[in-house]
């Protein structure tokens, strides 16, 4: 019998760091900023945040996603109310989304990760990907726009870490050796997804080593980085 | 390079002190409805599980039957009633021998441990044993465990690359590997003692226990596989698991107390279930594993004519030399038996027709056709028949 892995560890953060950003990306076809105001569904915002022991693994703390969710969410909120947008919120606050629609929200985190690895990461660059950028979700998402009347979909994956005293101690330890230990870590990335095709129009990338998504003025900062260039 | 040894024998030392059952400073079980507070480091594993559960409420795997799901929780019910409504369990199809249990009460249970149970004790014995985990919160003791033995080694690494002693590190990370993952084997062999205890309390005949682990270690000898070195196994060895619980089988079985295997019961809501799975077993392509398993279950049913369908399906598709003649026997001695899926006379066929007897692969289609007039394969089927014309 196995437990389930709890051994998960941050490479794909740690290598992201160190790569080019190519920034924002935008669907092929064009995606032009809409004259009226579109209505926008806000998905229920992917976040976790962790501790980062002594030893390099990361410890989820409940209590920290708690608060970095609720500001998440209200920053997404704050931000697009202040677009051409009207901010259409995800139905049933507080209850379990949609069986459906978690997998909408699994697809998402797939598609991301994908995009991250093969778009920002220049060793595992795809041939056929390499000019163009046509990643969609797929026409199931059209629930979505027949459930709430929205025109598009913003999807949210943040994960954020912060250094134990014990791994701020090593690090000092090993900075007086000469050597670079890393810290805690915030990524993620955003995707606006149109609902009548599938299609994922606009995509970023956030890294950063600092930030703080447990306060809300930190939170906010990292949503408008993240969201910094939505066209809308 | 005195000083060193003493420092990775410390490492190995603070690395292994596991404590025993039932010790001073042992973890206290989990009590019915108890939740880790929320800043704790538990509560936080409890969110990731919290996690994978609602991702597995949608998953396509899961098995929906209301019979099936009931009369697990049943038997859960039965091990464990004062923590029954703490268990969510979720019956997953996949065809390999498994059950998992997360900290926070989902337990999966897969398909092909089902498959090779053969009656209601070995299967309780199963859940027993994951619910040992969870009473006894064998994740978030492996996950202190774990933090605490990588915390030593990064700091060890970091003071012996001070000392100009870098290429220790490796060996201290070895140390540390091999006494996280001694650990989990503790964990393993509570584990089935809880199982055990819980499902002997219920009733259930305790030698069944040990026989479960006596199956599957047949069907591995069988497939050639050997384990992993135990240095680097997460369970204890099988024949040790088997002889322990042998052991504590004798010494608690009496012939005064009434047992029961459940075992008509288990066929009976299994049953409807059985051809499904056996569909699942067979894409394995781990004939011999299948072919074990086969012989283990016509050992208890010769006379079923679904699983010699399976025994010749698995010779169809193995095509070792005198496959197919062991094919169409069993296809044979499906058909006899009466209880054979249609299917069998498509099989009898496709093998007639691949050995070059046009005469008795027609026969085989036609029989398939009557009995199964509106089969998807249909057009395909009657496409043959016209070509042994």
């Amino acid at each position: 019998m196995r437990h389930h892995g709890w051994l998960a560890i941050p490479v794909l953060a740690i290598v992201l760091v160190g790569c080019a950003p190519p920034g924002v990306l935008l669907r092929d076809r064009g995606f032009t900023r809409p004259a009226d105001p579109v209505r926008v569904l806000i998905m229920p915002p992917d976040v976790e945040l962790s501790e980062l022991t002594a030893g390099g693994l990361l410890e989820p703390k409940a209590d920290w996603t708690e608060q970095g969710r609720a500001h998440v969410a209200a920053a997404l909120d704050r931000h697009l109310e202040g677009k051409n947008a009207t901010v259409v919120r995800y139905p049933a606050p507080g209850g379990d989304p949609d069986p459906a629609d978690l997998q909408l929200l699994k697809l998402h985190d797939e598609v991301g990760g994908s995009i991250l690895r093969h778009k920002y990461l220049p060793v595992l660059e795809l041939p056929t990907k390499r000019d163009v950028f046509d990643w969609t979700l797929g026409p199931e998402v059209g629930r979505l726009r027949e459930r709430t009347g929205a025109d598009y979909a913003l999807f949210v994956f943040l994960r954020d870490s912060y250094a134990s005293a014990g791994r701020v101690a090593l690090i000092v330890g090993a900075a007086l050796l000469g050597v670079g230990v890393p810290g805690g870590q915030q990524w993620g990335f955003a995707s606006l997804v149109d609902l009548r095709t599938g299609d994922i129009v606009w995509f970023n990338r956030l890294v950063s080593p600092t930030g703080d998504l447990r306060k809300a003025e930190p939170a906010g900062d990292a949503v408008k980085s993240l969201l910094a260039e939505l066209p809308l | 390079m005195r000083r060193l040894v003493w420092l990775l024998a410390l490492v190995v030392v603070v690395a292994g002190c596991a404590t025993p059952r039932g010790a001073p400073g042992a973890m206290a079980d989990l009590q019915p409805g108890q939740r880790p507070p929320a800043d704790s480091d538990e509560a936080g594993l409890w969110m990731q599980m919290d996690r994978v559960e609602e991702r597995l409420r949608g998953s396509g795997r899961l098995l929906t039957d209301d019979a099936v799901r009931g009369y697990l929780r049943e038997i859960l019910c039965r091990l464990a009633p004062e923590h029954c409504a703490d268990v969510r369990l979720y019956v997953v199809q996949t065809p390999h021998f498994n059950a998992t249990m997360g900290p926070n009460g989902v337990m999966e249970v897969w398909t092909g441990l089902m498959l090779r149970a053969d009656n209601e004790a070995q299967l309780a014995y199963v859940l027993g044993h994951e619910l040992g985990h969870y009473l006894r919160r064998h994740s978030i003791q492996r996950w202190r465990d774990v933090r605490t033995k990588t915390n030593v080694v990064a700091v060890f690494s970091l003071l012996a690359a001070a000392a100009g002693h870098g290429y220790v590190g490796p060996l201290a990370q070895l140390a540390a590997l091999g006494s996280i993952l001694a650990f989990s084997r503790d964990n393993e062999r509570e584990a089935d003692e809880i199982g055990f205890e819980l499902m002997a309390r219920a009733g259930y005949d305790p030698r069944e226990a040990a026989k479960i682990w006596e199956a599957l270690d047949e069907e591995r000898k069988a497939g050639d596989e050997s384990a992993p070195p135990i240095f680097f196994s997460t369970h204890p060895p099988t024949d040790e698991r088997i002889e322990t619980l042998k052991a504590l089988a004798a010494r608690t079985w009496t012939a005064e107390r009434e047992w029961t295997d459940g075992r008509e019961r288990y066929r009976r809501v299994l049953r409807p279930l059985r051809q499904a799975l056996l569909r699942d077993e067979l894409r394995r392509r781990d004939f011999a594993r299948t072919e074990k398993l086969l012989d283990r279950l016509l050992a208890a049913e010769a006379g079923s004519g679904e699983l010699r369908f399976f025994q010749g399906e698995l010779y169809r598709l193995r095509q070792k030399d005198g496959d197919e003649a062991r094919a169409v026997e069993a296809y044979e001695q499906a058909l006899a038996a009466g209880d054979a899926p249609p299917e069998t006379n498509r099989a009898l066929g496709l093998v007639w027709m691949r050995r070059g007897d046009r005469e008795r692969a027609r026969a085989a289609f036609h029989r398939y056709v009557t009995d199964a007039p509106a089969a998807e394969d249909r057009a395909m089927i009657d496409s043959y028949l016209e070509q042994l014309r």
